[in-house]
């Protein structure tokens, strides 16, 4: 059981920054997602944690103790590679115990572990296969398998799901849930799947190119994205960003734009008077935008748009609509199927003024997201 | 339409199949004639103009029976097969750990190393035999086992350490980090992963370094003359020298090649390929 802390964490690649000051505080036994896009520095700052790679600056404290300069095999840490990194030549029994074997545990105890460990993720009948013998999902389990049974103080998980199909990842992202709750470590997991971070994890450490945009609970880094980029990255579909300033009219606050004057909500934007002036991008989301057919009463926070439809592309039991707000302008959002639109038919859509995320465009920071408590001190 | 394509496929699988006779021929068709040869009889051999039967017309063990009861015949059989088991030992022990390294390390000058071990191997035997019969004869390594066992070393290693090189080179790092973050050092990475994953390509080194010392001439002649100690290749040139029957060359050229083809089989089973799939996704 450990707390895993980096302070001012930094890495380079030749002249290439990889990881920036990163600051971030890992509890005992949380599950804490790393996401962010290809490149962004992520299996880099787990193979740091792992002692793969060297720390260039900061510190690298797990259970107390700095690790800065204490070699992978004396860390009592345990990684699952993107590539599962199974020993061909060994079986799925000798692949898990390979761990065991090396620190000299006594065979009857090898052999408790090894039990456990196959009971808890369904590995019976597969000891005595080789890892070219079995399925892409056994492989992620008997990886798994293999770091479980070093009983490891952090678990290092990157992107093992991957290379798996929808359906099988649903069933492991289930699992991994369920073997977290079990087994209480705290586990350190590694994904660009914003499904799987948001499923899965406690909190999310968002990143972007070798630095930290948010880390909070998925709820709030979805409800109140910190950075223009947490905004983006994270909602599907895309949300929509519209240039403005932040303005009075008629006793009304909102924000002047090009697609109109959008509402703000008061209570949301209490302090909003005092930004009067100022330039922002408004981000909304496209749920937050909703067509009159299916909603029955209207806030006096939204704001009405006349629209022409341009496109329709079905999502299943939704569809994305992008409409035209003016020649320049588009916005997206969504309606359900049964809802009945044709394309380039206009139609009026309400946003919630609740809901606009107002985004400082110079610093891309968010003017009204009260920065959360989160990481190092 | 169809007819076409299954005319096609047809003629695509008698391509295949004459292909596949044809290249069995290629290799079974001297190891034939060279058995033939070894178990004729004189008059199937000298026919006196009708053509050689494909068969002899007595087949006859004699020639074997001649070599075997030779004592000389024994003693070059042991010492080349000696000679080669220890070259083959010796040529492991050395290109092994060298092949590790330079297939698993980014060490200075990789690649002009590699290059330089290869173009050793450029010049031809009889001219580096010379100064290195010379070195020999000053170190008294000249007419010994351990001589001929060196200098075959030294043909091989190159070879060896350029095929070793290229067994450890493809395996996943992936493989050692994970070692590695498991508690294993280096010498057990070694041991338990990168050495068993390259035994597929340091089967195939042994197997030619095994073949390079059994039929190597050269050296051997320049080191050990005719002196002492004797070679089956330095025996055979003995032979040669008297013109003896063509069965019996063809009996001693059978018994050349025997041993190669049982080292081989034996060691075939690690050369399995593929034995890495299956590592990484
Ligand atoms: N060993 C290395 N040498 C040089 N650059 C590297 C090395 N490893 C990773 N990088 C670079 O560091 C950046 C982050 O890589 P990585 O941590 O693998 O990203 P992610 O896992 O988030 O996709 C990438 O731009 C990658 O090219
Ligand atoms: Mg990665």
């Amino acid at each position: 059981m450990a707390e895993v802390v980096l302070k001012n964490i930094g890495k380079k690649f030749d002249d290439h920054q990889v990881i920036n000051n990163l600051n971030l505080l890992i509890g005992d036994g949380e599950f804490v997602t790393l996401l962010g896009p290809s490149g962004c520095g992520k299996t880099t700052l787990l193979r740091m944690i792992a002692g793969l790679e060297t720390v260039d600056n900061g510190d690298l404290i797990v259970g107390g103790k700095r690790y800065n300069d204490i070699p992978p095999r004396e860390r009592r840490i345990a990684m699952v590679f993107q590539s599962y990194a199974l020993f061909p030549h060994m079986t799925v029994r000798a692949n898990i115990l390979f761990g065991l074997k090396i620190q000299k545990v006594s065979p009857t105890r090898m052999q408790e572990k090894l039990e456990w460990v196959i009971a808890m993720l369904g590995l019976q009948d597969l000891e005595d296969r080789l890892p070219k013998e079995i399925s892409g999902g056994q492989r992620q389990r008997v990886a798994l398998a293999r770091a479980l049974v070093l009983d490891p103080d952090v678990l290092l998980l990157d992107e093992p799901l991957s290379n798996l199909d929808a359906a099988l990842r649903e069933m492991a992202m289930e699992e991994l849930k369920r073997i977290h709750r079990q087994v209480g470590k705290t586990i350190i997991y590694v994904t660009h799947n914003q499904v799987e971070a948001m499923t899965m994890s406690e909190r999310i450490a968002l990143l972007s190119g070798g630095e930290l945009e948010q880390y909070d609970e998925p709820r709030y880094v979805y409800d109140r994205p910190e950075t223009m980029f947490s905004a983006q990255f994270i909602g599907s579909p895309a949300i929509n960003f519209i240039d403005g300033v932040i303005a009075q009219k008629e006793n009304q606050i909102g924000i002047d734009s090009r697609i109109g004057f959008l509402l703000l909500d008061k209570e949301r934007f209490g302090r909003a008077g005092e930004f009067t002036g100022r330039k922002v991008k408004v981000g909304i989301r496209p749920q937050n935008i909703s067509y009159l057919e299916h909603r029955a009463a209207r806030r006096y926070s939204d704001t009405s748009l006349t629209i022409t439809v341009e496109l329709i592309e079905s999502l299943g039991d939704r569809s994305l609509i992008v409409g035209k707000v003016s020649d320049e302008i588009t916005v997206r959002f969504l309606i359900t199927r049964e809802a009945d639109i044709a394309l380039d038919q206009e139609v009026r859509i309400f946003i919630d003024g609740r809901r606009l995320h107002l985004f400082d465009p110079r610093t891309q920071k968010n003017i009204f997201a009260a920065r959360r408590k989160t990481s190092g001190e | 339409m169809s007819n076409i394509v299954k005319i096609s496929a047809l003629s695509r699988k008698v391509f295949w199949l004459c292909a596949v006779i044809f290249t069995v021929l290629l290799i079974i068709a001297p190891v034939f004639l060279l058995f033939k040869y070894s178990i004729s009889d004189a008059s199937s051999i000298n026919t006196g103009g009708s053509p050689v039967p494909l068969w002899p017309y007595n087949p006859t063990f004699r020639n074997f029976l001649y070599l075997f009861s030779d004592n000389q015949f024994y003693g070059v059989v042991i010492n080349s097969l000696l000679i080669a088991f220890f070259t083959v030992i010796v040529s492991l022990l050395i290109g092994v750990p060298a092949s590790y390294v330079l297939g698993r390390y980014q060490i200075p000058l990789r690649k002009p190393l590699l290059v330089g071990l290869i173009s050793v191997r450029l010049f031809p035997d009889i001219a580096s035999v010379i100064p290195v019969a010379e070195f020999f004869i000053t170190i008294e390594a000249h007419n010994t086992y351990w001589g001929v066992v060196l200098a075959h070393t030294l043909l091989a290693l190159p070879y060896v350490i350029f095929i070793g090189t290229s067994a450890f080179e493809p395996i996943p790092r992936d493989l050692e980090h994970q070692a590695m973050v498991m508690g294993a050092n280096r010498f057990q990475i070694f041991l338990k992963i990168l050495f068993p994953l390259a035994i597929p390509g340091l089967t195939a080194a042994a197997i030619y370094t095994f073949l390079l010392s059994w039929d190597e001439f050269i050296f051997a002649y320049f080191l050990l003359g005719l002196g002492r100690i004797s070679t089956l290749t330095l025996y055979l040139k003995q032979k040669l020298a008297y013109a003896p029957p063509q069965n019996l060359l063809a009996t001693i050229s059978v018994c050349l090649s025997f041993p190669v083809i049982i080292f081989s089989l034996l060691l075939q089973k690690h050369m399995s390929a593929g034995i890495t799939s299956g590592a990484v996704k």
